[in-house]
């Protein structure tokens, strides 16, 4: 093995031109909250609460289990702190004598100061997120390490290799992955303990995947189609096979219609589907569209065949520059789920709800803008309803300053926890120079929650926040944040 | 009267802006190259000395002046060569004129290289930024070669009207241009940097390669942002990016997406509002959006509600949902409207100790959609969960 190193160190071309790019990304938070506690008191110590149903002598609302000799209650648990650090580092690295060979690298390291285990996705503390050697040229690109690739089936991770060729004329492409696959929505394998926090059943194996995509780009629209299996390589049985395809077709300028399904084979059943049309001009951006979302879950969890139901939307949204300055906007989605076929008269439960948002952002001088929101929502397990405002000052210069507060009732349908939060915070941000960004920020949250019994318990809390930002590459273009991302617009004014 | 005081303003400062006045000398210097012999023949000066002008402006016959040749290389991208011109084009009269006066003046009104005539020569006949892509390198070099241009001057390029059009940012805007012309026409302009500013998160389109490198051109900052990302295009993007997410990575690379598609649980508002953990039951409970796309259940909602201690335990515990005195009895329709939300705080041996055929209640699980022959084959393991080797054949 030492030979085949020092060969092919020796054969190696000459590292001309190397560049390199790295952003790191630190945020440490301070926090403390505190959560519910389960306990419970033998049957013969209960009282009549002051609602006639049966409490805890000193006033929390008990549930008797029948025949059992005790009863239960949450009480408030005590405040935890935590100190969170989380750093992300993003590295690509070319020019290794090879024309369009490059190395790419992510990983996250993640601490929490106290050791009080208060604060979660800091296990394992360091995860490898990408990581794969790349080949690529006008015709094909090649990957071989841990990847994701993102797609309509949602973000696919997997340790193993893929292979994309494309006829950029045409705008064809193909694609074709293959490996071993991680968990969904984290960089980390099925059989990680880290997923498995209140010990639930869990794969031994990873599952291996196989994944291919296919479409085609032209300046009225884009098709695309993607099929991904997911096996078991200890039983040889399907972990998950879907297919789905997506649309996009540009009719006329400023005008599209986007619309996409996905189909699970080894359910049998239509997952997730949407169809919107959109219009976007410089006055007037809006959208229509109706969508249905049923979750996915693995074959390897029972949850599939607990036949979880869809539900159907419509929804839209506009935005409006009035004027120069001002920006008003609105959104509302009416959804309805299909009938479970498990409705009992024991217990009533919402089939059906909705969601609203206005808005106005006015940008009255160049430097300064006001935000306000209000939002209303109700539908199956729980509701909100809230107002928002902010004000920033971003002159132009290194660094903005944002100072936000916000109101929010939040009722619950299957638990008494009527609440009222008020939050308020300020975030800071300065650049003292290109590439390097530090950010600050404070938020207060001030519950006053609104229960007949002792439960009703404080969660305010302060988070506090700081972030780094440190982007370096080998030439000076490399020391900006692609202009892209500096264009993109932020806040909720933009959403 | 004021319009008439402002016009002989601007006259005066346009002659004076011109320096020399060759209009006025016109009977004196019937011959260009005879104070501009470098125009005409290889190693004279171009410019004419001091003392020659002092000839006659020496205070008596004429007011004195000052002037000074040129000494330093004018800043500049053009390739013109007078000299390969005065060889080229000898037997055309007053050549001179033909690039340094408007059409139709007289010989002696001469002023800066008049583009138009440039163009007009050599058969272009729009405007000069609107000439076709092979053009540009019959008069001008390569950035890389115009050593002298500082940044300033390039920041002060005028775009091309082509470079306006809300399908330039596209495949078949630029990027069919730059297959075809970038050596000869985009490299005027631009360098590689110029491109890495936006091709940023793949490997470079191949003809950004045929590009010299040169730092001066981030001079030229991409600002436009491509037609479709109009205003919320935030709230549209998803459908777009899944359609043909190589498009955009054209332009971003995954640090910008995880600016607010954070997959880890120490991140703050990015994609979701402002206080979204104190109202994430409302958009949870009815998914607002696909949370697993980019949250593990296990990894980030059950730790955290375990911290919070929100989650059974490990036994299904009574008590927590507490507005519906038999919710334990009748949550069927809750489950299975909101399957994520419960599976974010209870794990399947909650649910198998009355769902399950062995040793639990036998309640029938199953419900609209199941289709019991499909999943046998696809997973029989899963069936035996509940139902041991004595899986139901329908």
């Amino acid at each position: 093995m030492k030979r085949l190193i020092l060969a092919a160190l020796l054969l190696a071309p000459p590292l001309a031109a190397q560049g390199y790019r790295l952003r790191v990304d630190g945020r440490f938070q301070a926090i403390g909250y505190r959560g519910l506690q389960l306990d419970s008191i033998p049957v013969t110590d209960i009282v009549t609460g002051p609602g006639g149903g049966p409490a805890t002598p000193d006033g929390f609302a008990v549930r008797c289990p029948s025949g059992a000799p005790y009863c239960l209650y949450f009480r408030p648990g005590p405040v935890r702190h935590g100190a969170p650090f989380v750093a992300t580092g993003d590295l690509a690295l070319w020019g290794l004598g090879v024309r369009g060979v490059s190395v790419h690298a992510t990983a996250r390291a993640a601490l929490d100061f106290t050791g009080a285990d208060a604060w979660p996705g800091t296990d394992p503390a360091l995860q490898l997120i990408n990581g794969y050697v790349e080949y690529s040229s006008e015709r094909a690109t090649a990957r071989a390490g841990r990847q994701q690739h993102t797609n309509r089936l949602g973000t696919i991770g997997f340790d193993g290799a893929g292979l994309t060729i494309r006829d950029g004329r045409r705008g064809l492409e193909a694609s074709l992955y293959g490996g071993w696959g991680l968990a969904r929505g984290v960089a980390l394998p099925v059989t990680s303990p880290a997923l498995n926090p209140i010990d639930d059943f869990q794969p031994r194996r990873r599952q291996l995947i196989l994944g291919m995509s296919a479409g085609w780009s032209g300046s009225r629209g884009d098709l695309h189609a993607d099929y991904l299996r997911e096996v078991d390589p200890r039983s040889d049985y399907f972990v998950s096979e879907r297919v789905g395809v997506t649309a996009v077709v540009r009719p006329a300028p400023a005008w599209s219609l986007t619309g996409g399904a996905d189909y699970d084979l080894a359910a049998g059943w239509w997952g997730s589907a949407e169809a919107t049309v959109g219009y976007a001009a410089r006055v007037v951006t809006a959208s229509l569209g109706a969508r249905r979302y049923r979750p996915h879950f693995d074959l390897w969890t029972i949850w599939g065949a607990f036949s979880p139901v869809p539900y159907r939307a419509i929804q839209a949204q506009v935005s409006v520059r009035a004027m120069p300055q001002v920006q008003l906007r609105a959104r509302g989605e009416r959804y309805r789920f299909d009938d479970a076929e498990a409705e009992t008269p024991l217990v009533d439960v919402e089939q059906s709800g909705w969601r609203g948002e206005l808005g106005a952002t006015a940008s009255p001088a160049p430097s300064w803008t006001f935000d306000a929101g209000y939002h209303r929502e109700f539908g199956p397990g729980a509701a909100s309803v809230g107002t928002s405002a902010s004000v920033t000052y971003a002159p132009e210069g290194p660094y903005a300053v944002t100072v936000h507060g916000a109101s929010l009732d939040r009722p619950l349908e299957f638990r008494f926890s009527e609440s009222v939060l008020h939050l308020y915070g300020m975030d800071a941000r300065v650049e003292p120079r290109q590439g390097l960004r530090f950010e600050l920020g404070a938020v207060r949250y001030a519950e006053d929650r609104r229960r007949p019994d002792p439960a009703a318990m404080d969660w305010g809390q302060w988070r506090v926040t700081l972030r780094a930002i440190l982007a370096i590459g080998s030439s000076d273009d490399l020391l900006r944040l692609p202009p892209a991302r500096r264009r993109m617009p932020g806040g909720r004014a933009a959403r | 009267m004021i319009a008439v005081a402002s016009l002989a303003i601007v006259v005066l400062l346009q002659v004076r802006a011109q320096g020399f006045d060759h209009l006025q000398h016109k009977a004196l210097f019937p011959i260009c190259a005879s104070c501009h012999p470098g125009a005409a023949r290889k190693g004279e000066a171009l410019w004419p000395e001091p003392t020659s002008c002092a000839a006659c402006h020496d205070g008596t016959i004429e007011k004195t002046v000052v002037w000074r040749p040129r000494t330093i290389a004018r800043r500049t991208n053009l390739r013109f060569d007078h000299v390969q011109h005065a060889t080229a084009a000898k037997d055309k009269p007053a050549l001179c004129a033909g690039c340094h006066t408007e059409l139709g003046e007289p010989r002696m009104a001469v002023r800066g290289t008049v583009v138009q005539r440039c163009l007009d020569c050599h058969g272009v006949r729009v405007a000069h930024l609107a000439a076709p892509d092979s053009a540009c390198g019959t008069c001008h070099v390569p950035l890389v070669r115009a050593a002298a241009l500082t940044r300033g001057d390039v920041a002060r390029f005028r775009a091309p009207p082509s470079h306006a059009n809300p399908n330039f940012l596209s495949r078949s805007g630029h990027g069919a241009v730059s297959r075809e012309t970038m050596g000869a026409s985009c490299a005027t302009c631009h360098a590689r940097e110029f491109c890495y500013q936006c091709h940023a998160g793949t490997a470079p389109p191949r003809a950004v390669a045929w590009l010299s490198s040169d730092p001066r051109s981030t001079a030229i900052a991409a600002r436009a942002a491509p037609a479709s990302h109009g205003d919320n295009f935030a709230d549209r993007h998803g459908t777009e990016a899944a359609a043909s997410s190589t498009r955009c990575a054209g332009c971003h690379i995954r640090a910008d997406c995880l600016e607010c598609h954070r997959p880890n649980a120490a991140s703050g508002a990015g994609y979701h509002p402002d206080g979204f953990l104190a109202r994430h039951p409302a958009a949870a409970y009815a998914r607002e959006a696909s949370c697993s796309d980019c949250h593990n259940v296990g990894a980030f909602c059950t730790t955290c509600h375990t911290r919070a201690g929100l989650v059974a335990g490990g036994v299904l515990r009574s008590g927590y949902h507490d507005t519906r005195q038999f919710f334990l009895a009748g949550h069927g329709q809750a489950a299975r409207q909101g399957l994520e939300s419960c599976v974010s705080c209870h794990a399947e041996r909650d649910c198998l100790t009355c769902h399950s055929a062995l040793g639990g209640r036998r309640f029938n699980p199953h419900g609209p959609g199941f289709d019991p022959g499909r999943l046998r084959r696809k997973n029989f393991e899963m069936c035996t969960v509940c139902h041991g080797a004595a899986v139901p054949q329908r």
